[in-house]
């Protein structure tokens, strides 16, 4: 079977790169094993927030500059980077999910233990921060969480928040609302994870004509004239920036949700909007199936063999390969080695083993192995064997020369890197229409 | 001797995708979900079996957790597996009577005409549903009074004029209740120029059973199909199965459920579209005109967890004039006998209701799904007529 483009994985990378190819009009594939890091992921976009000496960024674009060579980032140039972030939320926005920024500046970004993290998109849900807070307009912080549920827990948010140099003098309301109040059966509450609360609300709550009267009247209550109030995300996967948005009406208040322990709603919200984008443009979502090897001749990657399908290879004119880091596996380890575990590409780890890991990590310090992973050209083709394989390309975390976590660029990389290496595609194929 | 059972659902890291995505916790609360029931059921199970949980019933075998599974766990196995470890089935006459589908369709097919008028009567729907629980909403299968391999030995003498050959494991429900799946595969592979053959004799893959707990029952059924095609793969090139969840089962199920080892033939049991698609990258294609519909393709659970989907895809892409669309890839929620339950009648439909509206909302001419189970679900639950990819590729044939 023979298609335009196949794409190895189907998280943030994957998948972008991917609508971009379907909606050039060329016949591709998504070869996804498993559902990918987005359900875990915050379901906001970080493009560059945090230096290496562990300052905030305010302005993302302008700090790009000054990276070392080998960054992704200077691959694809700053300009790729902008013209595929608006890609990126236009698509979004096409599936029904618009994401806010602030023009050229980082904005922050709340978590569930009270950690403010920059980050450039951001859901309609969440209140964006200044980066560095001032208290002028919060004086007082409510947090509600629904009695029970355990994934997210008011008392070690506030704590987080108060360490923030700007939330020290902020009065925090901790309150839960309690299933009864809101008339829902959870039967075993401790059991409850996000999308089980959610999925009850739906049924018990929502499903009643005055569902969200119920919620915003117990809110209020609880949050009382609080500046701010934040509640986990548990409302609902799909419309759920929408729930808020009409519980910010009915309340009068300012509400933020946050993503909870896995699984993340706005994470999962933001995949499934991906997913349904790019079958909406025609292309082919194949799930649970994974890539073993590949046959390659004459620096080109020929053909791919299948978990489900061994006998039967699929080809593509071109491949792009974004299975993720280790967590994903789109990279291995043993005590001697990092590879690339589906084509055995050249993994640059540059240090001597011994420099891997940082022992004093916790104090800021970063792991190296943060930064390895697969080496490419500027074009980002990568090597095997020292030679380059001319028709596969590499985007996201399998990537080297970035430390997503630290540097807070996973979904900018991600982005732009998938955005380049359809681009780069579609220059060379003649039957892709040019759409941007 | 040591009784060590599989651990390697220890391969779990408690991300719970596999509950965010399956169909039954979805809608059904009292299932606590395949990351419960699963993996971490199972710690405890070892531990003592008195802490088996019954809500282990609920799962339909749909095996979308393992799909998902970021760390390829076999989730749905873990759960049939303790299912029938546990005693987790609950086996009356009902379950007899849906899983033993090959045993009720040559008792059925003889007296064709009387049972359907039968089944579809009123009266006898209540009776079915007060004594067995067979829910009278649901509409039971038609029999055919002609059954496939009645049908066949008509056929016999032409396929022997080709120099290829292919057997053909037709399943209980091409068999006994609607043969046209399989004249169509025939149809389909003759302009091929592969001609057909049946096993001596076959049994049911055994799906049913494992879903009703009949475990014994499906491994010598199990074990008859396996010295069938071992038999038949002496004169063929292949054993095809048009019905995704009979392809799954003899593929799949047998090795890792009923532990029957098929290791041997597993490659040359496949799917149809599989085969056929194979065969077009060879350069073996059918004249084909165009049929200038607008189709929906729902893909069936099954099929997914096979890695079937591209293939059928390939196969529908191939018709001329044939504009197909992809639905999401949601369960419809039947899941063979599961829905004709009257206790999961409601389940069922609810499991189902995102694949209606999805298709309720389209303008198109025909659904397309290859399992037969998601074609009378959405029959009796939309406006739309289904056909089989078979089906559309035979209109098809010049």
């Amino acid at each position: 079977m023979k298609y335009d483009v196949i794409v190895i994985g189907g998280g943030l990378a994957g998948l972008t790169g991917a609508i971009r190819c379907a909606e050039a009009g060329l016949k591709t594939v998504v070869v996804s094993a498993g559902e990918s890091a987005l359900a875990f992921a915050s379901g906001a976009i970080d493009v560059f927030g945090i230096e290496k000496d562990n300052a905030l960024v305010e302005f993302p674009f302008a700090a790009i500059r000054h990276l070392p060579s080998m960054h992704p980032y200077q691959k694809v140039g700053t300009g790729s980077l902008q013209q595929a972030l608006t890609f990126f939320t236009g698509q979004m926005a096409a599936a029904g999910i618009p994401l806010n920024n602030h023009g050229q500046q980082n904005h922050g970004r709340l978590t569930a233990l009270g950690a403010i993290r920059p980050a450039w998109l951001s859901q309609e849900g969440t209140v964006s921060l200044p980066l560095r807070t001032s208290t002028e307009d919060l004086r007082r912080v409510a947090i509600i969480n629904i009695a029970g549920f355990r994934d997210f827990q008011p008392a070690l948010m506030a704590a987080g928040m108060q360490q923030q140099p700007g939330f020290c003098e902020v009065e925090f309301i901790l309150a839960d609302i309690k299933t009864e109040t809101l008339n829902i059966n959870t039967r075993n509450a401790y059991e409850l994870r996000s999308l089980e609360l959610s999925r009850t609300l739906k049924r018990d709550l929502f499903s009643q004509p005055n569902g969200m009267n119920i919620l915003s009247s117990a809110l209020q209550k609880a949050a009382g004239n609080a500046d701010l109030v934040v509640i986990p995300s548990v409302l609902a996967v799909e419309g759920g920036n929408d729930l808020i948005r009409q519980l910010e009406t009915l309340t009068g208040l300012r509400i933020c949700e946050v993503a909870t322990l896995p699984p993340s709603l706005p994470g999962m919200r933001m995949a499934s909007a991906l997913k349904q984008r790019f079958r909406q443009l025609g292309g082919m979502f194949l799930e649970g199936d994974q890539v073993l090897s590949g046959c390659f001749e004459e620096h080109q990657l020929r053909s791919l063999k299948t978990r489900l399908n061994p006998d039967m290879p699929i080809s593509a004119s071109h491949y792009i390969l974004a299975t993720g880091s280790f967590f994903s596996q789109g990279l291995a380890s043993d005590r001697h080695h990092m590879t690339e575990p589906v084509f055995g590409l050249d993994v640059e780890t540059s240090q001597s083993r011994d420099q891997w890991s940082d022992s004093r990590f916790m104090d800021g310090n970063q792991h190296n192995f943060s930064h390895f992973g697969i080496n490419t050209n500027e074009q980002l083709n990568p090597y095997r064997n020292g030679q380059k394989i001319n028709n596969l390309y590499c985007a996201g975390a399998v990537l080297n020369g970035f430390n997503p976590v630290q540097e807070a660029s996973s979904g900018g990389v991600a982005i732009s890197t998938g955005w380049f290496a359809a681009n780069r595609i579609i220059a060379t194929m003649p039957q892709a229409e040019e759409t941007c | 001797m040591l009784n060590i059972i599989d651990t390697s659902f220890d391969n779990c890291i408690k991300c719970t995708v596999c509950t965010t995505r399956c169909p039954v916790a979805e809608v059904n609360p009292d299932y606590p979900g395949p990351k419960q029931a699963g993996p971490d059921g199972e710690r405890l199970r070892i531990k003592n079996p008195a802490l088996y949980d019954e809500a282990l019933k609920h799962c339909t075998n749909c095996k979308r957790c393992e799909v998902v599974c970021p760390s390829g766990v076999q989730v749905g196995t873990v759960i049939q597996l303790a299912k029938a470890r546990h005693d987790g089935f609950k086996k009356g006459p009902r379950e007899f009577i849906l899983s033993h589908t090959d045993m009720m369709g040559s008792l059925s097919a003889s007296t064709a005409p009387v049972v359907n008028i039968a089944t579809q009567l009123k009266p006898v729907k209540k009776l079915l549903d007060k004594v067995l629980g067979i829910d009278q909403r649901q509409t039971l299968p038609k029999y055919t009074y002609q059954t496939f391999r009645r049908w066949f030995k008509q056929q016999k003498a032409q396929q022997t004029r080709f120099d290829r050959q292919v057997s053909f494991f037709h399943g209980c429900f091409t068999n006994y209740n609607d043969p046209t799946v399989g004249k169509h595969l025939v149809a389909v592979l003759n302009a091929m120029n592969i001609g057909v053959t049946l096993l001596k004799k076959e049994k049911c893959c055994g799906v049913p059973l494992i879903a009703n707990g009949f475990f014994d029952k499906a491994r010598k059924n199990a074990q008859l199909n396996m010295g069938q095609f071992a038999d038949t793969l002496a004169d063929s090139e292949c054993v095809l199965a048009t019905e995704p969840s009979c392809a799954m089962t003899l593929r799949d199920e047998y090795p890792e459920v009923l532990h029957v080892d098929n290791h041997a033939i597993r490659e040359r049991i496949l799917f149809a579209a599989a085969f056929i698609t194979r065969e077009f990258a060879k350069g073996n294609k059918p004249g084909m005109k165009p049929l200038n519909l607008r189709v929906a393709y729902h893909s069936p659970c099954h099929l997914i967890k096979q890695g079937g989907v591209i293939h059928t895809m390939e196969l529908l892409n191939s018709i001329p004039g044939l504009d197909v669309m992809m639905l999401d890839q949601k369960c419809c929620g039947m899941s063979g006998t599961y829905g004709f339950k009257k206790e999961n009648y409601q389940t069922s439909r609810n499991i189902g209701q995102g694949v209606f509206d999805q298709i309720e909302a389209l303008n198109v001419d025909y659904v397309v799904t290859d399992c037969q189970s998601c074609k009378m679900q959405v029959e009796m639950n939309t406006a739309h007529k289904v056909m089989h990819p078979l089906t559309l590729m035979a209109q098809s044939l010049i």
